[in-house]
């Protein structure tokens, strides 16, 4: 029915055409042919659309300055002005872009790292305690156990005494610490040469690992005596070192694939006999990092969880938007989600008994294993099945397998497949409800499902209103999973892929190997999770901090002469000096940002014009390769740069990029501070229009980031990217103002990004959302139970693992004891 | 206890007696070139030593009669080659279990380490490659005799440890390799993921379903991304339906029963679908080398489905004027015989692809043990038979050696398996006067 009516009012607007725009007749003439009739663009001669953030002013003098491309003197201000104020409002600006063609919220599928998290966490429901946070103790609880040494013989001299050698007769020495790391070398001595014989001891070390991101962990294990390694798991070792043959340490590795952001049950058991000498180091290379003994940090001495792990490969996500989703669907996606399906009903079948809180022979077996099939749909589903669902999802498995064991695994198998699963936005319903909001709130925090607390919560009708909603997001954002979900906020917004191939010129930066790198990375994390984290988690501070994380090996380079002392931990070493400013200029990016011997003004510009400045930038033109022996060299970056950047045409965008970038001369292809280059005095200045057209002055990084953390287009980009990387749709489709309400309120704020990040949730989760019923005439209901979960403090939630709910009461055993003793070495007697 | 439906794991193996002839020699209708001779080895291990009296027949030669342990071997007496004198001369650290076992197919010296045994110094892993290792190299280095897996290691019931007691196959020196016990495990191996492929096909018909249903209420633009969805989920059922990998196997891939749990009394069905499963893959020319391994070294297998509740190894120590173990043993050691000669009757009931005769004709099943005897835990006069055929090796006899070292045994092996090159195994000095002949 609209669209007939808005149909008839422009037939009417036809009938009596408006004197032509003066600013149209001049596209017409001058412009379409390489833009196009609606600025959409030409194939083989301008082929990007004309959208853009720039002002009206902005764009005005930009075209006055560089249109016609090589005949700029063809078109007057006067004129320029004209088209831009005909182009701005036809298709240029995002509001015309926004009337054109309406931003809408697009059916998409679990991206991988939601798949993930997800398969995760539905199997982890039925391990009731497996995402308990854990704990701010680091280190592994260690348990010594052997022989006394012997006692000094009384000088008197008896009747001999009975042979003493049997082990039962010989006194033990036990004791218990917490070791930071796992690297010893005990030589020929005993862990406690004082009062510890050496022939015969063990050692055995509980506790949990956290893996800081998502991917794959080798593990290397060095002893010349026995060990074994348990992870995730403590049944079958990971690594089975336990027998010692021969007298070499030998190494023996195994990689695994771990989720970012969770803490797995660990157990590292040793064992010394008679052999000469003893030693373990247990060390292990990251996703991103070098080979190292695990540092403390990552271990904790309360126990991990077993995690559901998929190990399936999946093809990556889309980023065409500029984040990863779920759009679009392929064969190699279908494979990946089938074997995926395989392989947590394998796991499943493998576990079932203890999942389903049954065991073999009990005769309620199958009702318990039916309503684990329930749960598994439900908790896959994000909501309760219906009569008709729970026939065709588990009763109907249950008829047609030839044991129930196959039920279950076809249950899982299905639930697994089901478009119910895959894509959760899908939706039989009129209007969302509260199943829906836990749904939206669980994938834009977590990335994955509700848990236990927030499906109670949608059961019970609480997240209706917008406050109590915002409460829950308060306190999920305090749960590892939300971290997790940040990190890759961080990844993607500091373009951290980049980083993983940075290999520079070992002549021009001597050390520089993959041990810094990865400690670089730690020290950009440890900068970025502690301002985070703290309870201001100020946006402000993320770019103008004047300090680095530094360790020894960091010192080396990036000291201040008072270089830590060899072998320190990672400290925070402040730069009075100004030579530092936040992410700006951490090395891991300036070196980023680089090639392998000099820096590259030119990534480094873009870098900071979208991410942090917040401008649009076309693509180039023309692909230009910077070959730098093409250059004469006694010429410095920017003096190359500058020569290779002069075209009209580059200079639409290198107008922006080339003073950002050069602003960050004074930081070297390793991201070392200098003052000279080529003998010549390094020149950090210049200036650049912003899109309100004014000019910035600049001179020097301090200043770049000074510009962005203060201005709103900083802040604007800031909360665009972090609003895709959350919801995963355009934040335009929830409403023209959206963005901007939500801008105004984190600059109000103190640019604080947990209060932003759960501002964002709550605005995904509750999009369309109808709102509470008034409340009923009759008399009141006796009133709900407080909510569940310790809602943090009305205030800034802080970063220390808030207390999450309990995890709901589920009929299934606590978590697995740890396994029993280790195997003796001693068999039966033979 | 599950139910078990053992003869519907044999049906759908598909190689049952009546449809063999049908199925067997198909290279020739493809017009494949005839596949060369095969030739092939299983080395069958129980553990724990044997009872000597009623082990070896007492006559030498071709006139020999089986005593009530090898009985089960009776329908095959003319393709059976009974050793008796061979000896596992490797001294050395770690007790007479650990060089038992893990010597017995490396005939060298264990590494010295930190496993200690029942007396004797500790010790570590072997210090060598396995016989069957060793001929699976050679095997796999010629592009006639390559195989698929060159090798497969089945176990029955060994328990989930690894030590010098529990691993009788090395890749060489402290690489063990662990038996697979698990026949779903193996399958997998065998046949890849398409073990569920009934589950999953059940499991697709009703995600399409459900596609259906939903795709109905949506707009068109989310319509179109389910369309896609639901052709994808289409297409895999149909590869599922007709898979075009079934089709190269002579023999059809089997369908295990399902839920069979690796436990202790299931041992006799497992044994079986292991042995089902080995006959299969052999037959589909993916190996033409394996290893059984029953248990292991001091196994404690408690055998109920044969009225023994003692662990196997307690037993093993009783003394012979014991009657009531006595007897108990030799119900053991007869059971393990009998799975012997249930892998030759499979064998000699599967005729040899595009060739004569039956894949026993071809196959040498070597039956050995860690010990000659249980409660002298000697290392002398191991238990040794062959059954099977291969050029050069005369069977249906009983032979007596004269204490002649298991490293010259494993020569001939090497030897009968076409590794004419291999001069010495194990620990050289022991291979003085080469190979045995067996002609």
């Amino acid at each position: 029915m609209l669209l007939v009516a808005l149909g008839s009012i422009s037939g009417v607007g036809a009938e009596l055409p408006l004197p032509e725009h003066p600013g149209a007749v001049i596209y017409k003439k001058m412009c379409l042919d390489c833009h196009g009739a609606k600025g959409e663009g030409v194939a083989g001669k301008y082929d990007e659309p004309l959208h853009g953030d720039r002002t009206l002013e902005a764009l005005a003098k930009r075209i006055d300055r560089t249109m016609p491309e090589d005949e700029p003197e063809l078109l007057d201000a006067a004129g320029s002005a004209q088209v831009a104020a005909y182009i701005y409002d036809a298709f240029y600006s995002s509001e015309a872009q926004a009337k054109n063609n309406p931003a809408r919220k697009d059916l998409t599928r679990l991206t991988v790292a939601q798949y993930q998290t997800s398969v995760a966490d539905v199997v982890g429901r039925f391990r009731p305690g497996s995402d308990r946070p854990p704990g701010a103790e680091r280190g592994l609880k260690a348990r010594y156990n052997g022989f006394m040494l012997p006692q000094a013989e009384p000088d008197f001299v008896g009747p001999p005494a009975e042979a003493k050698d049997e082990k039962k007769d010989r006194p033990k020495h036990r004791f218990e610490r917490v070791d930071g790391q796992v690297a010893f070398q005990f030589g020929a001595d005993s862990p406690d040469k004082a009062v510890m014989a050496s022939d015969e001891f063990r050692v055995r070390w509980d506790g949990g690992l956290i893996a800081p991101d998502t991917g794959n962990y080798e593990f290397v294990l060095k002893t010349q005596n026995g060990a074994r390694l348990f992870v995730n798991n403590n049944e079958t070792p990971i690594i089975d070192g336990w027998v010692s043959s021969g007298p070499d340490v030998r190494e023996e590795k195994k990689t695994i694939f771990l989720l970012g952001g969770r803490s797995y049950t660990f157990t590292l058991e040793f064992f010394k006999y008679r052999e000469d000498a003893s030693s373990i180091q247990l060390m292990w290379k990251t996703p991103h990092g070098a080979l190292e003994v695990i540092p403390q940090r990552y271990l904790t001495p309360n126990g991990g969880g077993i995690h559901m792990v998929v190990n399936t490969t999946f093809p990556a996500d889309d980023r065409s938007e500029g984040y990863e989703r779920g759009a679009g669907v392929s064969k190699t996606w279908e494979q990946s989600t089938t074997d995926a399906a395989i392989e947590v009903a394998e796991h499943v079948e493998k576990n079932l008994d203890r999942l389903a809180g049954t065991k073999a022979g009990a005769g309620d077996r199958l009702d318990k294993l039916k309503e684990f099939s329930r749960k598994f749909a439900e908790t896959a589903f994000r909501r309760p099945l219906t009569d008709e669902q729970k026939q065709i999802f588990v009763d109907a498995q249950f008829a047609k397998s030839p044991t129930p064991e196959v039920a279950v695994k076809r249950v899982v198998m299905l639930s697994l497949k089901s478009p119910r699963f895959l894509y959760p936005s899908l939706s039989e319903l009129e209007r969302p409800d509260d199943f829906t909001v836990a749904s939206r709130l669980a994938l834009e925090l977590w990335d994955s499902i509700p848990d236990a607390g927030l499906t109670r919560m949608a059961a019970e009708g609480k997240l209706r209103d917008r406050n109590s909603v915002a409460t829950v997001a308060r306190r999920m954002i305090t749960d590892p999973r939300a971290k997790t979900k940040l990190r890759g906020f961080f990844h993607h917004w500091l373009e951290l892929d980049r980083a993983s191939t940075i290999a520079k010129d070992a002549k021009t930066f001597p050390g520089f190997d993959d041990r810094v790198l990865a400690d670089l990375r730690e020290s950009l994390w440890m900068f970025v999770d502690q301002i985070v984290w703290s309870e201001k988690s100020d946006y402000r501070e993320l770019l103008q901090a004047d300090y680095l994380w530094i360790n020894d090996a960091l010192a080396k380079f990036y000291g201040k002469g008072d270089a830590a002392a060899p072998g320190s931990e990672f400290q925070k070493v402040s730069f009075t000096n100004g030579q530092r400013t936040g992410v700006v200029t951490h090395p891991y990016l300036m070196a980023a940002f680089a090639y392998n011997k000099d820096t590259s003004p030119i990534h480094r510009g873009v870098f900071l014009t979208r991410n942090i400045v917040g401008m649009s930038l076309k693509s180039p033109p023309m692909a230009v390769e910077f070959e730098d022996s093409h250059f004469d060299p006694t010429l410095t970056m920017r003096e190359k740069i500058t020569a290779m950047t002069k075209d009209n045409a580059c200079m639409a965008c290198h107008s922006v990029i080339n003073p950002l970038g050069f602003s960050l001369e004074n930081y070297d292809a390793i991201g070392r501070w200098r003052t000279q280059e080529k003998n010549k005095p390094v020149d950090p200045a210049g200036h650049f229009a912003n899109e309100q057209g004014q000019t910035i002055q600049l001179n020097g990084a301090r200043d770049i980031a000074s510009y962005a953390a203060n201005s709103e287009s900083g802040h604007r980009t800031f909360v665009r990217h972090l609003f895709h990387h959350t919801v995963k749709q355009p934040v335009a489709a929830y409403g023209a103002d959206t963005l901007e309400t939500l801008r105004t309120k984190f600059t109000k704020e103190g640019c604080n990004i947990q209060k932003l990040l759960a501002e964002i949730a709550v605005i995904g989760a509750m999009d369309e959302v109808p709102p509470p019923a008034p409340p009923a005439p009759k008399p009141a209901p006796a009133p709900a139970p407080v909510p569940a979960p310790a809602p943090a403090a009305a205030a800034a939630p802080v970063p220390a693992p808030q207390s999450t709910p309990p995890p709901a009461p589920i009929a299934t055993p606590p978590a697995p004891a740890p396994v029993s003793p280790p195997n003796n070495a001693t068999p039966a007697k033979s | 206890m599950k139910a078990l439906n053992r003869r519907q794991f044999l049906r759908d193996l598909g190689v049952s007696a009546a449809t063999l002839p049908f199925i067997a020699g198909l290279p020739s209708l493809t017009g494949a070139p005839m596949p060369q001779r095969r030739q092939r080895v299983v080395i069958m291990f129980s553990p724990n030593g044997t009872l000597p009296a009623d082990f070896w027949p007492d006559k030498e030669g071709a006139d020999f009669e089986f005593k009530s342990i090898l009985k089960p071997l009776e329908p095959y007496k003319d393709r059976t080659l009974i050793l008796n004198g061979v000896y596992n001369k490797i001294r050395g650290d770690g007790d007479q279990h650990m060089r038992g076992m893990s010597c017995l197919l490396t005939a060298s010296e264990l590494m010295p380490g930190n496993i200690q045994g029942g007396s004797d110094k500790p010790a570590g892993w072997a210090g060598s490659v396995s016989i069957d290792q060793e001929i699976k190299n050679f095997l796999q280095g010629r592009a006639e005799t390559k195989t698929r897996f060159g090798s497969l290691e089945f176990g029955v019931a060994v328990p989930n440890r690894a030590d010098p007691w529990t691993r009788m196959s090395y890749a060489g020196a402290n690489q063990p390799i662990a038996p697979i016990d698990d026949p779903y495990q193996m399958f997998a191996k065998l046949y890849g993921k398409m073990k569920d492929k009934d589950s999953l096909i059940s499991v697709l018909d009703d995600v399409s379903a459900d596609l259906k249903k939903i795709s109905s209420k949506l707009s068109a633009r989310d319509k179109a991304l389910l369309d896609q969805h639901m052709m994808l989920v289409r297409n895999l059922e149909q590869e599922l339906q007709n898979p075009a990998a079934d089709a190269a196997l002579q023999h059809p891939m089997p369908e295990l029963d399902p839920g069979i749990e690796l436990v202790n009394d299931n041992t006799p069905e497992i044994s079986r679908m292991q042995i089902d499963l080995l006959v299969n893959a052999l037959s589909n020319d993916m190996t033409r080398v394996a290893t059984l391994q029953y248990m292991r070294s001091v196994g404690q297998a408690q055998m109920r489905w044969l009225g023994v509740e003692d662990g196997h190894h307690s037993l093993s120590h009783d003394p012979d004027d014991n009657k009531e173990s006595y007897e108990k043993l030799k119900k053991i050691n007869t059971w393990f015989c009998g799975e012997l000669a249930y892998l030759a009757k499979r064998l000699s009931e599967t005729p040899e692809a595009g060739g004569e005769g039956s894949m026993l004709d071809n196959t040498l099943i070597v039956w050995t043990n860690e010990l000659g005897k249980g409660n002298s835990h000697t290392l002398d006069n191991i238990p040794c038979v062959i059954v099977g055929g291969a050029p050069g090796i005369k069977m249906g006899r009983h032979l007596k050696l004269d204490k002649v070292a298991h490293n010259r045994l494993w020569m001939t092996l090497a030897h009968a398996m076409g590794h004419q090159d291999l001069k010495t195994f194990g620990k050289a000095e022991l291979c003085e006067g080469g190979a045995l002949n067996l002609a």
